[in-house]
């Protein structure tokens, strides 16, 4: 006897209640329960949940039915997604595919010379500079120079997408409020979701051997905040500029291209340097879903209880981190003509 | 004088709100700032402003804070929309234009200059300088060369590299009007050009401001809250209180013959000797027996240094080698206390 009999009698819906009954899987605690055959002792009151109130009227769904119809829905739409989809993502396989190929194939003594040059080149500091060399000969003593290169040339590519779709978007947000409302709660979402959680769809949708499954999800979680700093940039651009920039008769192209893209560029670089620093986070994650470079190596360090291995690993990815926040962090710096020293 | 006026207001009004056009009755029917806004939540900005700008005139609007002249101002190139009423500049009414035709208005009728300065802060002072050539499209010859000439003008040669932030706000603001200069039009609106300066440098400014108007003669709109500015920058003052025009005229007049008690308390507070030139005191001419010549424009602070504070003198008023009127002392001495005071004496 459960709880709620009396209820669905009472309502007179016995009949249908009797109709039909659930054929999703079991969890392996309902089954052992099941064959026991001993009814689970009920509590006084239980909580009027699909299962309890499903044990008194099998013609409410389970709480398992929610979730195999989510899965259900999900396989009956991936046909149709697969086609729209896969063909629009090819490209990134192949953008990562190449960067890839390209790192691994240019040799270190080219391609170690060639990043200590970006570095001059994007923040004049010599400090700055001779720490990412250093650093960079540090991972190669130990032999992590190719799985390095590997986790860089992804990040290149995914943050590189993501400025090219995340700055457009913004400046789309920061010109209507109406946009804005919209985007800015999927930003919330795509900021807040576990990351585990964006593969699971993705793994879904596309094979697990081809390289954009890792690049979409690096990208999803990583375009987030050059999006939300260039809308945020450019609406706080002083509006007395902008008033001065309409009274001489400016048109909007000029406005964005001469007034306003200038000076919501300290935010945007600090938009880019966070989209960086989350595209590394990610790309570690996305070992697991076959994304090569150091991610790998702290997943081998977890599953073959490889201490040594990991925290190597682990102590590169926190290098690389500091090399590419030091980088965008003083090229930021100096693009902020605000605050010129007198 | 039977010239058309360069700018004209015709029943200008402005109220802030969501249905302002639907208010605009209530306003026109006689409701005042204060009720408009508990019984209608909307805020009464403007309310029919007829106000005309002689061309190569300076027309001061001045009023307190609230009183609506950042937003006149902000009119006559639509920086905002007016909620009813004509703008007519050259004739030709500015509600009228089309979004190509105000742009077109904006890059080659008015140019501005701001409280704040709003300069570009990423650009030097000769790009800033030469920011409405850049937006018009004129070739980089013509806009260096024409940004050169106006910075030299304003003193600023040299510093055509330094960028904004490196200036100080005089400084600034001297690259704010050669900025309006160089764009060479024959309006300028200035809203409080001066207000953020020091005293001392505000001086020089209003100087600077006077010798190019000397030479140049363009419409200048001024905006500002400080009386002894627009006295000494007007051709044309209007008085403006809670959006609406209590006074307007010439300077000296409002200054002899205040109309209403706001604009009473406004001149009791300012030097009369410095800013009353012997114009506004003098009687026709019926004497013959004279201390001295002296000439129309003197302000009355010099004639009393001259007179030696003696008050049973007169003196012959010339306009340049015409005599005009006469002075007597007698009649300074009264013109330095302000008409409020002496109706309660």
């Amino acid at each position: 006897m459960a709880f709620y009999d009396g209820l669905f009698k009472a309502l007179g819906l016995s009949d249908w209640c009797d109709g039909g009954a659930s054929n999703a899987p079991m969890s392996m605690a309902d089954l052992l329960a099941q064959n026991s055959g001993t009814d689970k002792e009920g509590a006084f009151f239980p909580f009027p949940s699909l299962d309890n109130l499903n044990e008194s009227c099998s013609g409410i769904i389970q709480s398992r039915d929610v979730t195999k119809g989510i899965e259900d829905g999900f396989l009956a739409a991936k046909p149709a997604l697969k086609t729209v989809l896969d063909p629009i993502t090819q490209p990134l396989s192949w953008l990562l595919d190449g960067a890839l190929w390209t790192f691994a194939s240019v040799p270190w003594f080219i391609m170690i010379p060639i990043l200590v040059a970006i570095a001059w080149f994007a923040s004049r500091s010599v400090a700055v500079t001779v720490f990412v060399a250093f650093s960079i000969m540090l991972l190669g003593l130990v032999d992590h120079y190719d799985v390095a290169m590997q986790t860089l040339s992804i990040i290149f590519v995914c943050t590189g997408i993501s400025v090219l779709l995340g700055v457009p978007i913004g400046i789309a947000m920061s010109k209507s409020d109406r946009l804005q409302k919209s985007v800015v709660p999927i930003l919330d979402l795509l900021q807040t979701l576990p990351t585990f959680v964006y593969l699971i769809p993705l793994i879904f949708l596309f094979s697990v051997t081809e390289s954009k499954l890792y690049g979409i999800a690096i990208i999803l979680y990583a375009i987030v905040p050059v999006i939300r700093l260039t809308d945020l940039g450019i609406r706080l651009v002083d509006q007395d500029v902008i008033e001065a920039a309409n009274a001489f008769g400016m048109n909007s192209r000029q406005k964005l291209v001469g007034v306003e893209l200038p000076l919501a560029l300290p935010n945007i670089m600090a938009g880019i340097n966070q989209t960086i620093m989350m595209s590394l986070a990610m790309v570690v994650i996305a070992s697991l879903v076959s994304a090569p470079g150091l991610g790998v190596n702290v997943l081998r360090g977890i599953r073959n209880l490889e201490l040594g291995v990991g925290i190597v690993a682990g102590i590169g990815i926190v290098l690389l981190a500091v090399i590419l926040d030091r980088v965008s962090k003083a090229a930021l710096s100096r693009v902020d003509m605000t605050r010129v020293k007198h | 004088m039977t010239q058309e006026p360069k700018v004209r207001l015709r029943g200008l009004y402005k109220i802030f709100g969501n249905n302002d056009k639907g208010v605009l009755s209530h306003v026109k029917n006689g409701v005042g700032k204060e009720e408009l806004l508990v019984e209608h939540g909307h805020v009464l900005g403007l309310q029919d402003i007829n106000v005309d700008m002689q061309a190569g005139e300076i027309t001061v609007v001045m009023g307190l804070s609230g009183s609506g002249k950042s937003t006149l101002i902000r009119h006559l190139n639509r920086l905002i929309e007016p909620t009813a009423g004509e703008i007519l500049v050259d004739g030709e009414d500015v509600m009228q234009l089309s979004v190509d035709g105000l742009r077109g208005l904006r890059q080659t009728k008015m140019s501005m200059v701001f409280q704040k300065f709003a300069l570009l802060p990423h650009r030097t002072v000769l790009q800033n300088t030469a920011m409405a050539l850049a937006v018009r499209g004129s070739d980089e010859a013509t806009q260096t060369a024409e940004a050169q000439k106006w910075l030299d003008r304003v003193g600023l040669s040299g510093f055509e590299n330094h960028y904004p932030a490196q200036l100080s706000g005089g400084m600034q603001q001297r690259v704010g009007i050669a900025r309006a200069l160089t764009a060479n039009t024959d309006i300028m609106l200035m809203d409080e050009a001066f207000s953020a300066l020091d005293p001392l440098i505000r001086t020089d400014m209003q100087n600077l401001l006077l010798e190019l108007q000397e030479e140049l003669h363009k419409t200048i709109i001024f905006i500002t809250h400080d009386l002894d500015e627009a006295l000494k920058l007007a051709d044309h003052l209007v008085i403006l209180k809670d959006g609406a025009v209590v006074q307007q005229g010439e300077p000296q007049g409002i200054l002899m013959n205040p109309s209403d008690p706001y604009i009473e308390d406004f001149v009791s507070d300012i030097n009369r000797a410095r800013v009353l030139r012997v114009k506004s005191v003098m009687e026709p001419l019926t004497g013959t027996e004279f201390a001295g010549d002296v000439d129309i424009r003197d302000n009355l602070e010099s004639m009393i240094a001259r007179s030696g504070g003696d008050t049973s003198l007169h003196y012959r008023v010339m306009d340049g080698d015409t005599p005009v009127g006469e002075l007597h002392m007698r009649d300074l001495v009264k013109a330095l206390v302000p008409r409020l005071s002496s109706s309660e004496a």
